[in-house]
């Protein structure tokens, strides 16, 4: 469920970079503690009214590079614009960004509507004119009548309205988002992602999230930045992010797939063909690959790219073939998931579409099947 | 975060002051001159003159007997009391009990000594009991607010008690009270034994309250050393001061790293 | 690895002595609550409230020769108990000066080192609680080391610290700057109760600094907030807790203070810890030493309360 891009194709300005200038702009940033290298030379262009998901496990730099965005950490070297202004010096309480925290970081002492107004009070707007906008993002995120309560009266999903709230309470430029909807249990999680794709939308702020969760940052996302150890694994739309992944890091960590070593036999410019004794076949990839004969490389494919089947199908290159016997099926529902070990040894999972009601003629245990794949399902990895 | 350089400056000017007086305290101990504040060399002889005077010796000995004995009292009581308090929700006079817990540690040691020593001239009038003052009564007076020290020392430890340890024991087929044996005393022995430390050294350093409640013959170390400060400087306190605050730093220090050797490691995340 | 056991010996009979005696005592319908309460609930009855009656009963006497050097409360006439009741000791501390005077001069001086220690301890408070972690535990153990040395060893630690010829004007000298008179002043009293109080101030504070979220802090930088402003907005009222706590720390044993006022304080030095103390040693009248010590007991019973109150807030959260 990708977003829908709200811009014709020749707007989404991460595609003209020639013609159009970056909002923030991250240079050759990293950050030390102590030994521990946090982040390590990450540049990063983002554009205005992007909603940019931040994605990795933890430990992979992430929150410190959002938190050096927010002015909290101070880049070991690098330099961070925002609007063409450097930030990288400037405390965090003199950026025209504003920060939503995982933890909410609500003030206990006020109440909803003094932590909303908190903000505008500290850059001494007149008092009408705070009242006037506390109203106005109460009713953004649907809390009128909570204003006079305390956080701790608040249910979850509340408290989190409040901290979008608070953070927006500034117009800020650019909005940084930590795990927002972390603290939030599955179905709130699912109901609010969509309420903060609107927000972002109506007000046209940029938004970083930083994510652990893929299924978000692909709901949310315009584009994703996928870190791992410190670094940027890769940078590109969630549809680029799962099918056209740039390295088996990023090929395993977003969703699931089966991955095989192979060795380049043929290396035609309109085609490939890898062979791979894991796999027991040899795979024809309807594409040029920057490769050399016989180079050692690795092949990726998602389980619903594959087909299983009783008959072995035939392929014009002989290739893209391979069976094995069926090991394990986990029934979801709307898919079912087979494992399939194939002769080498190799486990090869396939999902397949349960179509038809209660089949009784659906593969089944111990079933030797065979498995086949497009000539461009799979995507060939050099690193 | 950006740090400023207000607060290093006044937390070292805070350590200064809490440590200055004590380092020249320990400095002049060992000073020549029995001026205690002029240097005019080095030398041990207040040391030696504190082991010969029997007097003082005497009233060490006397306020170690004391603190060992109170201590021990108040570690039983204020465990006892701690266990109430953590444990049973709900009883009948809980919060008179919790109040006469913890009111020891708040009360004027003048009150506190007066109260029972008026306790104890009423007590032998009517009861013949305890006769006349001396160490049994400062033991008492001791035992009662060391139990308030110890029980919110055991108490604060009972509390981040994971319950589900006794359940399961109880589950084994452990009764209550062996489940306390087995189970909940290994794991609040920490704090059971710097509650002891904790009484143990109040008491040592109690002089208004024993100075209420001893008798003639009884005196315990600090009502020594007041009525020598009150006369005026004595170089052998200082020698006396020195070693006490030598102990004690070693103390310290050792229940401090034993405390950090057996904390895990918290993972911050 | 199995224990083989042989089926013909039956396994040992488990004793359980303690499951006996607590069934036995529930028969009678002794609980374990009622053991485990029994002790210290007699003890504090014992040594702590009844005494506190005691010298209620006391302060209604009056001073006589004789042991105990007052007058009975019950006495027995021709059969009849008689119970005399004396409020002259009460009368005589609202209308003798020296006690008005001793009781608003101890408040006044209580208040007073309580402010300063706050204003020293504070910052100390919030220094450690902000120091790395390692650092954090040394911290603290050098602020608990001073009181666990000897109370009156400190005092008198500060009397070679202030004295005519001590260690400051000694260093003062060195630049020329003619002694300054500390001692037996109440400059000297605030001293000293600072001095020995901090520990009891810096602790509380330190509890609630450091269980404060430092994301509320960057919270408020993020919203735009100064470090002033932080601190004045976030920071002091998330620890009023602790500041109240700390502050009734020091400010009540302080009113009830003896051993610094007559170490460091000079004989217009009037404080009411010292007055019950000549009252009892030296003028020797029980009675009204009782009565001196019932009215400190009230001017402390609103400060116990409010630090009741904090204590939990500190606990809590």
């Amino acid at each position: 469920m990708a977003k829908k891009p709200q811009l014709a194709i020749d707007t989404r300005p991460w595609r003209d970079t020639a013609n159009n200038k970056p909002f923030v702009r991250i240079r050759n940033v990293s950050k030390k503690f102590g030994d521990v290298l946090a982040v390590h030379d990450v540049s990063l262009d983002i554009y205005k009214s992007e909603l940019f998901c931040l994605l990795g496990g933890s430990g992979s730099g992430k929150s410190t590079l959002l938190r050096m965005l927010a002015g909290f950490e101070t880049p070991t070297s690098g330099t961070i614009e925002i609007d063409g202004q450097d930030m990288t010096e400037v405390p965090p309480y003199a950026r025209p960004v504003n920060m939503m925290f995982q933890s909410y970081a609500l003030f206990p002492h006020m109440s909803v509507e003094q932590n909303i107004a908190y903000g505008l009070k500290r850059d001494g707007l007149p008092k009408a004119e705070i009242a006037a906008r506390v109203a106005e993002l109460l009713a953004l995120v649907k809390l009128q009548d909570y204003g006079k309560r305390k956080p701790h009266q608040l249910s979850g999903g509340q408290r989190q309205r409040v901290a979008l709230a608070r953070a927006l309470a500034k117009r800020p430029k650019l909005l940084l988002l930590d795990e927002p909807l972390g603290a939030l249990d599955k179905k709130l999680r699912e109901e609010t992602q969509f309420e903060l794709v609107k927000i972002q939308e109506s007000l046209g702020v940029t938004f970083i999230v930083v994510t652990h969760d893929q299924e978000e940052a692909m709901t949310l996302a315009t584009r994703i930045g996928v870190m791992n150890q410190g670094e940027i694994a890769m940078v590109g739309e969630p549809t680029d992010i799962y099918e056209f992944p740039n390295s088996r890091f990023v090929a395993s960590f977003i969703g699931s797939a089966n991955m095989v070593e192979g060795i380049v036999t043929e290396d035609e410019p309109g085609h490939v063909r890898i062979r791979s004794a894991e796999l027991g076949c040899d795979i024809y990839v309807a594409h040029g690959v920057d490769c050399a004969p016989d180079q050692l490389l690795w092949w990726a494919i998602r389980p619903e790219k594959m087909v299983l089947s009783r008959e072995k199908p035939t392929h014009p290159h002989g290739a893209n073939v391979t069976s094995g016997i069926v090991e394990e099926i986990a029934y979801l529902g709307d898919i079912s998931l087979y494992q399939v070990a194939l002769d080498s040894g190799k486990r090869i999972r396939v999902s397949q579409t349960n179509s038809v009601r209660g089949n009784p003629d659906a593969i089944t245990w111990e079933e030797r099947v065979y498995i086949s794949w497009g000539d461009s399902s799979g995507s060939v990895l050099t690193v | 975060m950006r740090r400023g350089w207000f607060l290093p400056i006044a937390a070292s000017l805070g350590f200064a002051f809490l440590y200055a007086p004590i380092v020249s305290l320990v400095i002049f101990s060992f000073n020549e001159s029995s001026l205690v504040t002029v240097w005019s060399g080095f030398s041990t002889k207040w040391y030696g003159a504190l082991f010969s005077d029997p007097q003082l010796l005497g009233a060490a000995w006397l306020s170690l007997q004391i603190a060992a004995l109170a201590a021990s009292i108040a570690l039983v009581l204020g465990t006892l009391a701690a266990v109430a308090l953590v444990r049973f929700r709900r009883f009948r006079g809980r919060t008179l009990f919790s109040g006469m817990v913890s009111a020891p540690l708040v009360m004027p040691d003048v009150i506190t000594g007066l109260s029972l020593l008026l306790l104890f001239v009423a007590m032998e009038g009517l009861l013949g009991w305890p006769q006349g003052r001396g160490m049994v009564t400062i033991v008492i007076a001791h035992a009662t607010f060391c139990t308030a020290y110890v029980c919110v020392v055991v108490q604060s430890r009972l509390s981040d008690f994971d319950r589900s340890l006794e359940e399961a024991a109880m589950d084994l087929g452990a009764s209550p009270v062996r489940t306390f044996f087995d189970i909940t005393l290994p794991i609040i022995a920490p704090a059971l034994v710097s509650g002891w430390l904790l009484g143990f050294t109040l008491s040592l350093d109690d002089l208004v309250i024993a100075s209420f409640v001893s008798g003639p013959g009884s005196s315990t170390l600090p009502m020594v050393i007041f009525s020598k400060v009150r006369l005026g400087v004595s170089p052998d306190v200082n020698a006396l001061a020195t070693i006490i605050i030598g102990i004690v730093a070693l103390g310290v220090l050792g229940a401090t790293i034993l405390q950090l050797r057996s904390k895990p490691k918290s993972s911050g995340a | 690895m199995t224990i083989a056991r042989d089926p013909t010996i039956p396994p040992p009979r488990r004793l359980k002595p303690w499951n006996a005696v607590e069934r036995g005592l529930a028969k009678v319908g002794i609980t374990g609550r009622m053991l485990v309460l029994a002790a210290p609930v007699l003890w504090l009855l014992v040594f702590f409230l009844i005494p506190l009656a005691v010298v209620f009963g006391i302060s209604l006497t009056t001073k006589q020769f004789g042991r105990p050097p007052y007058s009975p409360l019950l006495t027995t006439e021709e059969g009849t108990v008689q119970l005399t009741l004396q409020f002259n000791n009460y009368i005589r501390l609202f209308t003798d000066n020296l006690y008005v005077a001793a009781y608003l001069s101890s408040i006044r001086i209580a208040a007073i080192s309580t402010v300063i220690t706050l204003l020293v301890g504070y910052p100390m408070a919030y220094a450690i609680a902000r120091a790395p972690d390692r650092w954090r535990n040394i911290f603290l153990m050098l602020v608990v080391l001073p009181f666990f040395t000897s109370f009156l060893l400190r005092v008198y630690a500060l009397t070679g610290f202030m004295r005519g010829n001590g260690v400051i004007n000694q260093f003062l000298g060195l630049f020329g700057i003619p002694p300054l008179v500390m001692m037996q002043t109440d400059f000297a009293v605030y001293v000293g109760i600072v001095y020995t109080y901090l520990p009891f101030m810096i602790l509380p504070l330190y509890t609630t600094l450091v269980k404060l979220d430092t994301s509320l802090f960057e919270a408020s930088a993020d919203l735009g907030a100064r470090p002033i402003h932080t601190f004045l907005f976030v920071t002091l009222p998330l620890s009023l807790p602790g500041i109240v706590a700390g502050s009734m720390l020091v400010f009540i044993p302080a009113i009830g203070e003896f051993v610094i006022p007559s170490l460091l304080g000079g004989p217009e030095t009037l404080m009411i810890g010292r007055v019950l103390w000549d009252e009892f040693f030296a003028a020797t009248n029980w009675p009204r030493a009782a009565a001196v010590a019932v009215a400190m007991l009230v001017v402390v019973v609103v400060p116990i309360m409010l630090l009741q109150r904090a204590q939990g807030a500190v606990v809590e959260k």
